[in-house]
């Protein structure tokens, strides 16, 4: 697949970047120059929004809320720079919403379905590893006796990622491929994958309630690096996040498998006449979409500090938003779109209200598709 | 288990009031992918901004003693006023949507509009609109009900007919269900009228193969544009039958609305005229019968009462599912007619 790393997209998804950055930067210059004054309101404001659990503007909130307690704290001893501290908060999300993102783009490249029920896939993930590693009793749906699993979070959350690759495996052998053989049209799949979505998150509702559930107990002991302060389960989730995402490149770019992946992406039946066989490989994505986005929920949990059976929900369109930004079809495209989208929602916060920072990243999507409906790294062709 | 109860209420959700707001929300969608093809998956957001339209515009003229620019007006200019803003508003709405996305794809087309529906949510529910939309406590029903209610012709109490008991004019009320289903009617008389004329002829034949009518000289982006904005409008209003028997809040108007709507309008029939109004019957009722039996005959240990809605809610995704695979004509749709097509 050429394009994939294709130079001049790969120049010009670095421009945008280092343009968006530039600009951010000069507006905190100015914002810090200018604005001194009124810092102190933001930060109550910040405060008194921040302390709404579950909603779902407030997806990040609870982390920042702890910031924004701790930056009051530590104001006379060290400065914490907010535009960098939201660049770092940025980053590490975007870095989370990628994984769900590949498999979606994935998915996406090769049968052309837009599966709005990836949202759910992630959620599925910290769900299945709060119940595999919870102290608290747990029941399953339907059946009227409670107990408590408790096994360690690693290889609970191993367990609830294998799990989850199962139920790719499962969907795509008696749902999606069938589809495919009766010859239903990908809009129709895309409306079978709503109802899919308001099927399943009903489901974990009634599996795990609506309250917001914790996968550890143990509470994230924060470090101060230079004018930034990060945590412990933060930095973690950035390793594995960025081993994952390294793992699949690797896996796209190196391997026999791989390579065949990328070709089914961009054209089936040529795929098929050369001995490709397609089906398999739409499985195989299958299985590596849910089990990613399954990566992506658990540690999206234990970054944000709890879960629950909306959380994958509230990040779909952000997912659509990256992917459609990176280039539908586009794995790496997916990649970048997401760090951006986290970037920009992270940043966004410290001129726009933090309830807004979802607004400001659908802003994005709708700005994109007006101006560039390829996406940074797509190529340009007819979309309309 | 009370099974004379579960009969009146389910004949109660045959005519409620909700149930004719959502069919009038599924008509406005009818035009949208009934008609054109188009996979407008954002209409909840065309029927919170009709909502908001209406409540603000009543909660400020009430605030102000019932007078604007000084002139006072009666109940009756008010509400006219309170409509007019909801389409206004959602016809805004409508135009600024279409602009860039109907030369779009259709999945395209469906992302954009979901997020452009969720982005009004989020601007609803924001702190920082407090004033305007009441954030995510939204609008209460006391701000904006009196013009409305003021007007009805019906008593002030509870009035029995047959085995049903509403009030007569307060919030879900008979007054209420007379006017909502007056609505309804129009509505469909409207799309009935318009589906067989020229122009509805023309948006058959974008549904059906746009190139094709293109290439008849048909301005394709303008006659989209067109339906777009009907039928938002129309989903507008259905906001504010819908907010009369509630209150106006953002929550309620998130994604899972419109994929209700989505359920019910396939369910029905989409392109059809009694589609809509049946679906929603079919929908609604189907809903609460099927809630009214598992709380009835599953024990409460294995299905308590707050896994109910859920436990419906799954139901009526896995009916979606099913209706687009099996039956993606609906109950009264004509399967030739309707192939939902890629654009």
């Amino acid at each position: 697949m050429r394009t994939a790393l294709d130079t001049r997209a790969l120049v010009r998804a670095g421009v945008i970047l280092v343009v968006t950055a530039l600009a951010f930067t000069l507006l905190a210059a100015f914002q810090s120059s200018g604005g001194r004054g009124e810092a102190p309101t933001v930060a109550v404001a910040e405060a008194s929004t921040g302390f709404v659990p579950l909603t779902d503007a407030g997806l990040v909130t609870v982390a920042e809320a702890t910031d924004t307690t701790t930056d009051d704290a530590t104001t006379t001893t060290a400065t914490t720079n907010r535009f960098l501290q939201n660049l770092v908060n940025g980053i590490a999300f975007g870095l989370l919403l990628a994984l769900a993102s590949v498999g979606l783009s994935l998915i996406y490249g090769t049968t052309g379905l837009s599966n709005f029920a990836h949202g759910e896939q992630v959620s599925l993930g910290a769900v299945l590893t709060y119940f595999l590693v919870s102290q608290a009793p747990v029941s399953l749906p339907l059946i009227p006796t409670q107990f408590t699993i408790g096994l360690p979070l690693l290889v609970g959350a191993v367990l609830a990622i294998a799990l989850s690759a199962g139920t790719g495996w499962l969907q795509d052998k008696f749902l999606w491929s069938k589809l495919r053989k009766r010859r239903i049209g990908t809009t129709q799949q895309m409306i079978v994958s709503i109802g899919l979505s308001l099927a399943l998150v009903n489901l974990l509702q009634w599996w795990i309630g609506g309250q917001k559930v914790r996968l550890s107990i143990s509470i994230d002991t924060r470090h101060q690096y230079g004018p930034i302060q990060i945590g412990n389960q933060t930095l973690m989730s950035m390793g594995v996040a960025i081993a994952c995402l390294l793992a699949v490149s690797a896996f796209l770019l190196y391997t026999r498998l791989g390579r065949a992946t990328r070709a089914v992406s961009d054209n089936p039946s040529l795929a098929a006449a050369s001995g490709i066989k397609v089906d398999g490989i739409i499985r195989l994505v299958w299985i590596l979409a849910t089990g990613l986005a399954a990566v992506g929920g658990i540690l999206l949990a234990l970054y944000e500090q709890g879960t629950s059976f909306d959380s994958g929900a509230r990040l779909l369109l952000l997912m659509f938003a990256a992917v459609t930004l990176g280039g539908l079809g586009q794995p790496f495209g997916a990649l970048v779109g997401s760090i951006v989208i986290g970037i920009v929602s992270e940043v966004s916060t410290m001129w726009l209200p933090p309830d807004l920072k979802f607004a400001t990243a659908l802003g994005i999507l709708i700005l994109v598709l007006l101006f560039r409906p390829q996406g940074i790294l797509g190529r340009p062709e007819r979309v309309g | 288990m009370d099974w004379a109860g579960l009969l009146t209420d389910a004949g109660r959700e045959i005519f409620a009031p909700t149930t004719a707001a959502f069919a009038l929300a599924a008509i406005g969608l009818n035009f949208h992918f009934g008609l054109t093809g188009l996979l407008n998956m954002g209409h909840a957001g065309f029927m919170l901004l009709g909502m908001y339209g209406y409540a603000i515009t009543i909660r400020e003229i009430e605030a102000n003693g019932g007078e604007l620019f000084g002139v006072h007006m009666a109940a009756g200019a008010e509400i006219l006023l309170g409509v007019l803003v909801a389409l206004v508003v959602s016809v805004l709405f409508g135009l600024l949507l279409g602009w860039p996305t109907l030369k779009l794809r259709g999945d395209y087309l469906a992302i954009v509009t979901i997020a452009a529906a969720e982005m009004v949510r989020f601007l609803g529910r924001s702190q920082s609109l407090v004033g305007l939309t009441g954030a995510s406590t939204g609008i209460r029903g006391s701000d904006f009900k009196r013009p409305f209610e003021s007007v009805s012709p019906f008593p002030d109490r509870l009035v029995t007919v047959g085995p049903f008991t509403l009030h007569g004019s307060q919030s879900t009320s008979w007054w209420l269900v007379v006017v909502a289903w007056t609505v309804v009617a129009l509505a469909s008389l409207l799309f009935w009228r318009l589906s067989r004329s020229p122009w509805g002829r023309v948006l058959k034949g974008i549904r059906e193969d746009e190139d094709a009518v293109r290439s008849l000289g048909k301005n394709v982006y303008g006659y989209k544009m067109q339906a777009l904005v009907i039928g938002g409008a129309i989903g507008a209003l259905g906001g504010v039958l819908w907010s009369f028997g509630n209150s106006v809040a953002p929550d309620s108007m998130g994604r899972p609305t419109t994929f209700w709507i989505w359920t019910l309008l396939l369910l029905g029939g989409a392109a059809t005229v009694f589609g809509p109004i049946l679906g929603s019957v079919i929908f609604w009722t189907a809903l609460l019968v099927v809630k009214g039996l598992a709380g009835g005959l599953i024990p409460e240990t294995w299905l308590s009462s707050t896994e109910l809605e859920p436990f419906a809610l799954v139901l009526v995704g896995a009916t979606l599912m099913a209706l687009v695979i099996f039956r993606p004509q609906g109950v009264l749709g004509d399967r030739r007619e309707l192939a939902i097509n890629e654009r």
